[in-house]
């Protein structure tokens, strides 16, 4: 896995696609629990950051990368360029994050 | 005595009343406190370049890519909050709300810069930036954003 | 090809002002608008209630009638003490001025006026929705005879008769609609204190329009009846000059129909326009509202 390239240009300067291999994507639902949401809740009156929903989604998306990367994997590629990210809130403290990019092999 | 009968009587008005000057005092010291490092950290992360261009320069020499990635999750303090809600009634600038975004964003591209270091770049490109609410919709829950910044660390082979 | 990042400023994307600055800009500003929307819709909705017929009145009356049923006909008929008149017998009384007074008046089709005794300190009157007129113990210790009180009953029958109580009630209903804009708790004190004051009439305060309406009517009603004006600004002073400025706010009918002396000049300025009597013969007030003023005396 470690050797898949993952990058969001779409070339990789000095080096060749040899194939286009498709999209791939990795996504994940995340929430986490009332303790800390409460506390979010707390934090919530002098604003900031909300470090507890900071490393939710730090977690989330490194989640769904390490899945675009092993659909990647598991059709051959050796790269994914042009990722791109979306995140979508699905209730208050949950959120689908979505990595997706073209699988290709890369010279 | 009868300042605490009041209190009791009114209790939901001094509760807010509270609740909005500790947010308005807590909330400005720490957004303060907050510029402060960012632009202490921008001043020493500025060896490490950023760019919003597609490409990397001199494509034919052969490079290092890998996606670098910074995001933070932030929220409004009571009183921005408050003032928002009169804001959103004639509608104009949320002031309260530009600060709170444009910390984020320069957070977000700080971690994301700190990413490229510990991995031995120093120039990203292509970066982008993403926001998203958390709330949810969800009526009378304090406003919550997420912000990322993502681009391609490059570096000469 | 150069590649370097230089700082851009950064006010560009956030204010410095002070946030408090467009904190008190836009309370400041909301208020204001709530306080200038309050008073048209309030005054709107009073103009809209001064046209619902008598009937919804007087069945508005009943709801907000607790304060008013202590004094009526199956209330315990108990003197307030020993050898004083029954409160039935001090409203019987009451009646038998007011209601010819009433006939002098245009009064809504339907429409009864309903006299109260209130066993109350208070030198008060107040007219309330439904035609009902309460009148208070202080109120008849302190006249000196039956032409000033029949001007204050004048005077409250004229309220009911224009319909205030219906229109304050309206305006204060119009009022709460646009403050539970802003807040549901807001909206549900200030219809609260729209019944309550109904009810109890001591902040029922009317605009210096109704009460020169109010006091127009009412003396011509008390001319009509006693064939002079004698009496009519016989409170004002009296009431000045029997209380010490300390003890004002025990007098209610003061504080809550304000410019005294204005009235009174106002009130002289028409009989003397109208052509009127200023005096004449003064009734004595009748043997069962004397025998309250007697027990007054003793104490």
């Amino acid at each position: 896995m470690a050797d898949i390239l993952v990058s969001n240009i779409e070339i990789v300067p000095g080096r060749r696609v040899i194939r286009h291999l498709g999209l791939v994507q990795g996504s994940t639902v995340r929430s986490k629990h009332a303790g800390k949401d409460i506390l979010a809740g707390l934090k919530n009156i002098v604003g900031g950051e909300l470090k507890a929903y900071t490393e939710l989604m730090q977690e989330a998306r490194e989640e769904a990368t390490d899945r675009m990367i092993q659909q990647a994997a598991s059709i051959g590629a050796n790269g994914v360029l042009n990722v791109r990210y979306a995140t979508t809130s699905v209730t208050m403290g949950a959120a689908e994050i979505l990595a997706y990019g073209t699988a290709v092999v890369l010279e | 005595m009868e300042i605490l009968y009041f209190a009791l009587d009114y209790f939901e008005l001094v509760l807010f009343l509270v609740l909005l000057s500790i947010g308005f005092f807590v909330g400005r010291i720490l957004e303060q406190k907050h510029f402060k490092s960012i632009r202490q950290r921008e001043r020493e992360s500025k060896n490490i370049l950023v760019f919003a261009a597609r490409f990397p320069p001199n494509l034919a020499q052969p490079q290092d890519c890998t996606l670098v990635c910074g995001q933070v999750v932030i929220s409004s303090d009571y009183f921005k909050q408050f003032v928002a809600g009169l804001r959103s009634l004639v509608g104009g600038r949320f002031r309260g709300y530009e600060s709170l975004f444009d910390r984020a964003r320069r957070e977000a591209v700080l971690r994301m810069k700190d990413e490229a270091r510990n991995k031995g770049y120093k120039m990203i490109v292509n970066v982008r930036f993403e926001t998203t609410s958390l709330t949810g919709g969800r009526q009378g829950a304090l406003p919550s954003f997420e912000v990322v910044a993502y681009g391609t660390a490059v570096r000469p082979r | 090809m150069e590649f370097e990042n230089r700082t851009p400023d950064e006010h560009v994307n956030y204010s410095t002002e002070h946030p408090l600055k467009e904190f008190a800009w836009l309370l400041g500003g909301l208020m204001v608008a709530l306080v200038a929307l309050s008073f048209l819709v309030g005054a709107f909705a009073g103009e809209v209630a001064s046209w619902l017929p008598y009937r919804y009145e007087a069945a508005v009356a009943e709801q907000v009638d607790m304060q008013l049923k202590g004094n009526a006909p199956d209330a315990p008929n108990e003197p307030a003490a020993p050898g004083e008149p029954t409160p039935a017998a001090i409203r019987k009384a009451l009646d038998r001025i007011a209601q010819p007074l009433a006939a002098h008046m245009r009064l809504p089709e339907g429409m009864q006026i309903k006299v109260h005794y209130n066993n109350s300190e208070m030198v008060n009157a107040f007219a309330t929705l439904g035609g009902n007129i309460v009148i208070m113990r202080g109120l008849i210790e302190a006249v000196p005879d039956e032409n000033t009180l029949a001007m204050v009953i004048a005077h409250e029958i004229a309220h009911a008769a224009e319909r205030h109580p219906v229109k304050h009630l309206g305006r204060a209903v119009g009022i709460g609609i646009v403050l539970s804009v802003v807040s549901a708790e807001a909206a549900r004190t200030a219809a609260a204190t729209a019944t309550n004051l109904a009810a109890t009439g001591t902040l029922l305060t009317f605009s210096r329009q109704q009460e020169r309406e109010a006091d127009t009517i009412g003396l011509d009603a008390l001319v009509k009846q006693y064939g002079h004006a004698g009496g009519a600004t016989a409170l004002f002073p009296l009431l000045e000059a029997s209380h010490p400025p300390e003890h004002r706010a025990r007098l209610t009918i003061l504080s809550t129909h304000p410019h005294a002396a204005d009235r009174v000049t106002e009130l002289n300025t028409l009989v003397a326009a109208r052509g009127w009597q200023a005096d004449g013969m003064r009734i004595p007030l009748s043997p069962t509202l004397a025998a309250l003023q007697q027990r007054a005396r003793k104490r």
